[in-house]
């Protein structure tokens, strides 16, 4: 191995998922003509990407599939120091899940970049929170995968990688090497992200840094990708009622409500 | 057309639900035990049976305990080569197994190693994933599992269905269902197996440590407790918290936070209660401070009596409250604490 290349994926998330609207077919959020930004814990996997390139060396690539308006958001990784972004937009992605979405990644990961060292991913996305995409897109190119990377230290000479990693409900730091290639996806309370400067994120626009690839250049099967490529479909969705509850309610002297709350409380039997 | 990189599948030849059962230090999480009593109550819809399906080495002394749970069968691997959990090795395992026994559903407790271990074999055997369910059924006719999870920040519930792929994969959050009651008496079918088509390891385990955040309350887990006072942003800093902490101890509870509190650092992560922490299901809620964000609520939905202190009326947290008081959380807290020490007294 000469070098790194080191590619993050990184999703356009939609800043505001209480206020969002489905496609009433596929029930999917529609993310076309609304504001993207970058889901958050990617940029802590960008960070990570960042720092690694700092110490060894090597090429940092975001890529992302989303509507063309995505443009922007990789044009604001370049300005946190990524190297170049590729922006995958096409109708045939639309309505994708993630297996779906896993598919058109990895394959235009291995089309455009076949020498990849690491794939470096947010832990999960802040709109649909699933954490399937770093070991799918693992699945489908066969190499190993690991959740939850603190830290990540390449030894460009012998082709290996040391990943510390965080199992937070555990408690537990774990130490592993691997062979590279490999993909690992980020703890997100780790590699607090740096600022975006405002000079490189012009100078992206300006070079042109940020390609925009449709499905005419990828050559991914259509029947694998989209609506076409998904197993799974939302078949019903219904708002998340309240469960049925007393609601009874205090208003007045605080010494009075905690009087009035704790004979109720006795009363259920909670507090004895 | 199909995908051509997908298998074909005949739906009729997928029977039977499984649990993946994680275990780790010779302890099985309880979250796999807890996914076969929702299982057992699936299975007896589809009229099939449960298997838990168990991957490692030096297994003997944990084999019957999801059959004690419920499970009627195990089916497992003890492999030198699953002496360490490396993800991808122990994914394949549970592909090259599905593929042999062709379950029609394979459900993984959503741990931290779980949500890991999920995706990469639903998408191994090409077929769907749902995680983070909170709640499952099937539908007796098409076999399917209906998939529901909050979307979309919450608000909206979605079902979600693989009609043309088996299995059938998803997870669930630890606590999200009750843990079964454990029977010794309860007989069951152990089936080991062998594995053959292993991944190369491509990896080494180098070792792990423990981290224990510094906590300084002293109080059980959140997820352990049958009473927990949970601090909102409301409590604005950590002299709110320590208010809340012997509010807790008094009571005999423990503390939790919402997210906004654990990351602002006045409580550790591991208190941290909602959709990307823990789920708790306690006798009894009190949010003191707390807005109720709908995030918090998918982690505290379940818990048999909510109670809300908060100083604004509108507050979405009084939409979830049995008992709700509009007012300082801290006047309110002060002067339960008051009471109570007057009960202990008497």
């Amino acid at each position: 191995m000469d070098e790194l290349t080191i590619v993050v994926p990184v999703k356009a998330a939609v800043p505001n998922i209480t206020a969002v609207r489905l496609d009433p077919n596929t029930h999917n959020l529609v993310r076309e003509g609304v504001p993207l930004m970058i889901n958050p814990y990617d940029r802590n996997a960008v960070e990570l990407a960042l720092r690694i390139k700092d110490r060894f060396g090597g090429k940092v690539i975001t890529i992302s599939m989303a509507p063309p308006n995505g443009k922007d958001f990789l044009e604001s990784t370049i300005g946190m120091g990524v190297d170049e972004g590729i922006l995958i937009t096409d109708r045939v992605f639309a309505g994708a899940d993630t297996l779906a979405t896993s598919h058109a990644i990895a394959k235009s990961i291995a089309k455009l970049y076949p020498n990849f060292s690491l794939i470096i991913m947010g832990e999960e996305t802040t709109d649909s929170t699933t954490a399937h995409m770093p070991a799918q897109v693992a699945s489908w190119l066969e190499i190993p995968f690991v959740y939850y990377a603190t830290d990540a230290e390449p030894n460009i000479k012998d082709g290996t990688v040391k990943i510390t990693r965080y199992l937070e409900d555990e408690g537990l730091l774990e130490e592993f090497i691997y062979n590279m290639p490999i993909i690992m996806s980020v703890y997100r309370n780790s590699n607090p992200p740096r600022d975006i400067s405002l000079n490189r994120k012009i100078m992206a626009k300006v070079n042109g840094l940020v390609k925009v690839l449709t499905n005419k250049e990828l050559g991914l099967n259509p029947d694998c990708v989209g609506l076409k490529g998904s197993p799974t479909i939302v078949a019903k969705i219904e708002d998340a009622k309240p469960l049925p509850r007393k609601k009874q309610i205090f208003q007045g002297d605080p010494k009075e409500g905690a009087k009035w709350l704790l004979e109720n409380l006795v009363k259920e039997g909670v507090i004895r | 057309m199909v995908c051509p990189e997908w298998n074909q599948v005949n739906k009729n030849d997928y029977r039977g639900i499984w649990v993946y059962v994680e275990h780790f230090n010779g302890k099985i999480s309880e979250g796999s035990l807890q996914l076969i009593g929702k299982a057992k109550e699936l299975a007896s819809k589809l009229g099939v049976d449960v298997a838990a399906i168990m991957l490692g080495k030096d297994l003997d002394k944990l084999l019957m305990e999801p059959i004690y749970y419920g499970a009627d069968k195990v089916i497992y691997a003890n492999d030198d080569r699953l002496s360490i959990y490396l993800p991808h090795i122990y994914a394949a395992s549970v592909v090259e197994l599905a593929n042999k026994y062709k379950p029609e559903i394979i459900l993984f407790a959503a741990t931290k190693r779980g949500r890991e271990l999920a995706p990469y074999v639903a998408n191994t055997l090409r077929s769907g994933i749902t995680a983070d369910c909170t709640a499952l059924d099937v539908d007796p006719k098409t076999r399917d599992l209906d998939q529901v999870r909050p979307t979309y920040g919450g608000n909206i519930l979605a079902h979600i269905r693989t009609p043309t792929r088996r299995p059938q994969l998803a997870s669930v959050r630890p606590n999200v269902f009750p843990t079964p009651p454990r029977d010794e008496s309860k007989k069951g079918e152990l089936v080991e197996e062998k594995l053959s088509k292993l991944p190369e390891p491509r990896g080494r385990y180098l070792g792990s440590k423990s981290i224990t955040e510094e906590d300084e309350s002293g109080l059980p887990p959140v997820e352990k407790s049958d009473i927990v006072v949970v601090a909102g942003k409301g409590v604005n800093g950590v002299e709110g918290v320590k208010l809340l902490t012997d509010l807790a101890k008094l009571l005999n509870g423990t503390i939790g936070g919402t997210k906004k509190v654990t990351d602002a650092g006045w409580l550790p992560t591991s208190r941290q209660i909602g959709q990307t922490g823990r789920t708790i299901r306690p006798a009894l809620y009190i949010g003191m401070g707390v807005s109720g964000a709908i995030q918090h609520v998918f982690g505290m939905n379940e818990s048999k009596i909510i109670v809300a202190v908060n100083s604004d009326p509108n507050a979405p947290i009084f939409n979830y409250v049995d008992y709700g008081i509009v007012g300082d959380y801290k006047q309110v807290a002060e002067a339960l604490l008051e009471l109570l020490r007057e009960r202990k007294k008497q």
